[in-house]
C-alpha cells in the first residue's frame, strides 16, 4: 500500500506534528510559529492523502542502478548546516537562521539529486531532469547572491573613498562595464573561457576592493557626521541649518489622508481638516499615536512648521543637549522650504494636553502672533 | 526509460468505494450548509443585518444592492436551471460523441454584450452611490475615531454650534445626534481596524498613520449595533462597537453632561474608598478627567508607558455609556438593557441618558472583568509573554485585585456618571 512517496510524505508528516506539539509544548502557545507549523501540518496531511489515493501515481519501483548514483557533496553540506543550526542555539540567532536556510537547501538538492538518480536508465537523461528541476531555482538564487557580494563590495570602496574619487571610480567601472559589454556584443563567438575569465576578474577585482574598503573604514566626513548626527538631528530655528536644510525635499510622498494641511499664507497659519468646512485653529489629535501634518508654504520666504512636543514627553525623549552645541529641544520641525512648497511632519503625542505645562502648538518661526493649537485629549 | 503500471483490479474497487465516500460526504455538508443558510436568514433579532438600513447612508446602499441581488439572483437560477437541464439531458447513456462544432459568433457575442451591458448599467449606479457616499462637504458635526486592539475611542472636537465647547472623549457607543450628517474620522493606534454599523452605512478601514472618513446618519433615535470587520487580532470577534442616535435636543444633555466638572464621591464612604484603589492601580492607564492625587495634583494616566497601543478607555462618565470591555459586555442588566434598546424612539432618549446605577448595573460582569480581565476577554496580557512589546500588555492585565477592593471600585465607578 505505501510506496516511497508516500513514506516520505507521511514522514514528514509525522516529523511535522512532533515539531509542532513540541513548539507548542516548549515555545509558545498562540505564537505565529504554532500557526505556521499547523499549517504546514495541514500541507502535509493533505499532500499525503492526494500521494496515498494516487497510489504514488502508480509507479513501479525500479531496483536502483548502482553505476547511476554519484558521488553527492549534499550530505557534506547537510551536516553542516545542522552544525551551523547547532552552533546558533548556543551563539546568536543569526547562525541558527543561517543553519536552517542551509539545510533546506541542501536537503533540497540532495532530494532531488536522489530522485534524479532512479528517475531512469539513462544518466544524461537523469541529469537534464534534475537541471530542469533545479536550474530554476539555483540561478536566480546564485545570481542574487552574486550580484548582493559585488554591491556590498562596491558600497564599501564608495564609502572609504573621498567623494571625488567616488564619482572617478564610478565612472570608470561603469564606462569599463559598457566596453565588455559591447566588446561582447561586437564578438559574440567570443569564447566562453574568456568572457568568464574577464567576468571573474572584474568580481575578484571588486571583492577585493571591498575588502580593503571595509579594512580601511569609513572617509572622515562621514565619520563625523555618524558622531555628530547631522542628517538627524533638527535645527528648528529660523536660521538655515547647516546640515539638517541641506537639499530639502520640496516635493511630497506623504500626501494622502493627513490629520491636517496647515497653510502659511499671507502671513496667516491655518489647519484645512477634512469634514471642516472652514480653516480651523485648534486639531484634534490622538493620543500616543502618529500623527501626520502637511506643511504649504506660500509666504515668499523660506519657512518651516516647528511642532512643540510639550513640558510632558514619552519616557526616553528627555532634551539631551549635543556637544556640537546643539538641543534637540521638546520640538520637532520640517525642513525649510520654498515658497509653494509642501512638506511632512509626522508627530506622535505621548502625554495629554492636561498634563502640559503651555499648549502643544505648530508655529513658524519668522512668523509671530501664528499658532496653530494641537488639542490631545 | 521505465514504464508505468497498469491499474489493477483490487485498486480499482477500492478507488470506486472511496469515491463514493467522499461524494456523499460532500452531499450531507452541502445539505448541511443550505439548510444553515436557509434557517439562518429566518432570524428575527439580527441588529447587523445589512438588509435593515436606518439611515439615509445605508438607505443608498441597500437601493443599490436590492436590485443588483434581484438581478444577480434571476441570471443565478436560470444559468442553474440551464447547466441542471444540460447534465440531465446529455448524461452519459452510452449513446455516441455528438458532432462536436467550434465557433458561433452571433451566440458568442450575443452571450458577451449582456453580460457586459449588465455590468455598465449596474457600475454606473455603483459609482454615484460611491461618490455620494465619499462625500463630506456637507458635514454637520465631526467625531474622530481611533481604533486599536480591541476596542473604538471616540473623540469629539470643540465644535461650538453643538455646545462642545471642549473636547469630549468617550469608548464603547458612539452618541451622535438624529438626522445630522455626522464625518468620523478614522485612524489606528496599531494594526488595522474596521469601522461597520450596517444599519447606518459600509464599512471603512481604520488604518494606522492614516485619516479615513465615514459618514452616519441615523433617521430614528436608537441604538445601532457594529463590529470590527478586519481581522485584527485575539479579540477580533469581540471588538464591538454602537451607535447610539439621540434627538438634538437629547444629545445636547449628553454633550452638557460629559462637559460636566468631576465628582468626587464623598468622604467616608466606600466609593471614595473606591477612589483611591483607582488612583493605584487603574490610572496608570485610565483617566478620569478632573480627578486629583492627595497631594492635590490632576491624576494624569500614562497608558503609553504600559500598553502596546499607547491608549487605555477614558472612564470619566463611564456609566453614561452601556457598555464596556471594547463594547463586549452590557454595563446594564439584560432587563434594563431590553428597556432602553426596544424603547420607543420618543422615549428612548431619556431611557438612554438615565445612564447605569446600582440597580440597573451588570455586577457580575464588571466585577468577572475587574477580577481578571484577561479571563474573560482573551488579551495578551501575560507578564511572562510582553518580551516582544517591551513590557507592554495588548488589553488589560490581571490586576489581582482582592474581593475588597473590587468592591470599593464598583462602588466608584457607579459615581463616573
Amino acid at each position: 500500500m505505501f510506496k516511497v512517496g508516500s513514506k516520505l510524505f507521511l514522514g514528514l508528516t509525522g516529523f511535522s506534528a512532533l515539531t509542532l506539539v513540541a513548539y507548542l509544548v516548549f515555545v509558545e502557545r498562540l505564537a505565529l510559529g504554532g500557526v505556521a507549523l499547523s499549517m504546514v501540518l495541514a500541507t502535509l496531511i493533505g499532500l499525503s492523502a492526494v500521494v496515498i489515493i494516487i497510489n504514488d501515481g502508480d509507479s513501479e519501483v525500479q531496483p536502483r542502478d548502482v553505476s547511476l548514483v554519484r558521488a553527492s557533496m549534499w550530505p557534506l553540506v547537510t551536516v553542516a548546516g545542522i552544525v551551523l543550526l547547532v552552533l546558533g542555539l548556543v551563539v546568536a540567532q543569526v547562525y541558527f537562521i543561517f543553519g536552517i536556510v542551509v539545510v533546506l537547501a541542501a536537503l533540497t538538492e540532495w532530494l532531488v539529486q536522489s530522485w534524479s538518480e532512479s528517475a531512469s536508465d539513462d544518466a544524461t537523461h537523469n541529469e537534464s531532469a534534475r537541471r530542469r528541476v533545479l536550474h530554476p531555482i539555483e540561478f536566480p538564487v546564485i545570481a542574487t547572491l552574486g550580484l548582493g557580494v559585488i554591491i556590498f563590495a562596491f558600497s564599501r570602496i564608495m564609502l572609504a573613498i573621498s567623494k571625488s574619487a567616488g564619482a572617478v571610480a564610478f565612472i570608470v567601472l561603469s564606462s569599463l562595464v559598457l566596453l565588455v559589454g559591447a566588446i561582447f556584443a561586437v564578438r559574440p563567438a567570443l569564447k566562453s573561457a574568456i568572457v568568464g575569465g574577464i567576468c571573474v576578474v572584474g568580481a575578484v577585482g571588486i571583492i577585493a576592493g571591498g575588502i580593503a574598503g571595509q579594512g580601511a573604514g569609513l572617509r572622515a566626513d562621514l565619520v563625523e557626521a555618524a558622531e555628530e548626527g547631522h542628517y538627524v538631528h533638527r535645527e528648528c530655528g529660523e536660521e538655515k541649518s547647516k546640515y539638517f536644510d541641506k537639499k530639502a525635499m520640496k516635493t511630497l510622498s506623504l500626501r494622502s489622508n493627513p490629520v491636517a494641511i496647515i497653510e502659511l499664507r499671507d502671513g496667516v497659519l491655518s489647519a484645512l481638516m477634512t469634514g471642516f468646512n472652514e480653516p480651523q485653529q485648534v486639531v484634534n489629535v490622538a493620543r500616543g499615536n502618529p500623527v501626520t501634518f502637511i506643511f504649504r508654504n506660500f509666504d515668499d520666504s523660506e519657512r518651516r512648521m516647528v511642532a512643540s512636543l510639550g513640558s510632558a514627553m514619552a519616557p526616553g525623549a528627555e532634551v539631551v543637549d549635543n556637544k556640537d552645541g546643539h538641543s534637540n529641544a521638546n520640538e520637532t520641525c520640517t525642513q525649510l522650504i520654498p515658497q509653494g512648497a509642501e512638506q511632512a511632519l509626522t508627530v506622535t503625542y505621548a502625554k495629554p494636553s492636561i498634563a502640559q505645562d503651555a499648549p502643544l502648538t505648530l508655529t513658524v518661526p519668522g512668523v509671530e502672533g501664528q499658532a496653530i493649537e494641537v488639542v490631545v485629549p | 526509460m521505465n514504464h508505468r503500471g497498469s491499474f489493477g483490479t483490487r485498486d480499482a474497487k477500492r478507488l470506486s468505494v472511496a469515491k463514493v465516500k467522499v461524494r456523499r460526504f460532500s452531499q450531507r455538508v452541502l445539505f448541511a450548509s443550505g439548510a444553515i443558510a436557509l434557517l439562518g436568514s429566518c432570524a428575527t433579532n439580527a441588529p447587523q443585518d445589512t438588509w435593515q438600513p436606518k439611515g439615509p447612508n445605508a438607505k443608498m446602499i441597500d437601493d443599490l444592492q436590492q436590485p443588483v441581488f434581484a438581478v444577480a439572483g434571476i441570471i443565478g437560477i436560470i444559468v442553474a436551471v440551464v447547466i441542471a437541464y444540460a447534465m440531465w439531458r446529455y448524461k452519459d447513456r452510452g449513446q455516441p460523441i455528438p458532432e462536436q462544432t467550434h465557433g458561433k459568433p452571433a451566440l458568442e457575442i450575443t452571450l458577451t454584450v449582456i453580460p457586459a451591458l449588465i455590468l455598465a448599467v449596474v457600475g454606473v449606479f455603483t459609482f454615484r452611490v460611491i461618490f455620494d457616499l465619499a462625500r463630506t462637504d456637507d458635514t454637520e458635526m465631526v467625531i474622530n475615531v481611533t481604533g486599536q486592539q480591541w476596542w473604538w475611542e471616540y473623540d469629539y472636537p470643540v465644535q461650538n454650534e453643538w455646545g462642545i465647547t471642549q473636547p469630549i472623549i468617550s469608548s464603547g457607543q458612539l452618541v451622535m445626534p438624529v438626522g445630522t450628517k455626522v464625518l468620523l474620522r478614522e485612524t489606528s493606534r496599531d494594526v488595522i481596524h474596521s469601522y461597520w454599523i450596517p444599519a447606518l452605512n459600509g464599512k471603512r478601514d481604520a488604518v494606522p498613520g492614516r485619516i479615513h472618513t465615514l459618514r452616519l446618519e441615523a433617521d430614528e433615535p436608537g441604538i445601532y449595533a457594529g463590529q470590527c470587520t478586519e481581522f485584527c487580532g485575539l479579540s477580533h470577534a469581540n471588538m464591538r462597537m454602537e451607535a447610539v442616535a439621540l434627538s438634538k435636543e437629547d444629545f445636547a444633555k449628553w454633550v452638557a453632561n460629559q462637559q460636566a466638572a468631576y465628582q468626587a464621591p464623598a468622604e467616608g464612604t466606600l466609593a471614595k474608598e473606591g477612589e483611591a484603589v483607582f488612583l493605584n492601580q487603574c490610572v496608570r492607564c485610565h483617566q478620569v478627567d478632573g480627578l486629583k492625587r492627595a497631594d492635590g495634583t490632576l491624576a494624569i494616566a500614562a497608558p503609553d508607558e504600559n500598553v502596546w497601543s499607547g491608549a487605555a478607555p477614558n472612564l470619566t462618565k463611564l456609566m453614561t455609556r452601556n457598555t464596556f470591555a471594547g463594547a463586549m459586555f452590557d454595563l446594564l442588566r439584560d432587563a434594563c438593557r431590553d428597556d432602553v434598546w426596544k424603547a420607543e424612539s420618543t422615549e428612548f432618549g431619556a431611557k438612554y441618558l438615565a445612564g447605569v446605577d446600582e440597580a440597573c448595573l451588570n455586577v457580575n460582569d464588571l466585577r468577572a472583568w475587574l477580577r481578571n480581565a484577561p479571563e474573560v476577554k482573551p488579551m495578551y496580557a501575560n507578564p511572562a509573554l510582553l518580551a516582544d512589546t517591551n513590557g507592554k500588555y495588548r488589553g488589560m492585565p490581571n490586576l489581582g485585585l482582592s474581593e475588597s477592593d473590587i468592591d470599593k471600585l464598583v462602588a466608584y465607578l457607579l459615581t463616573l456618571k
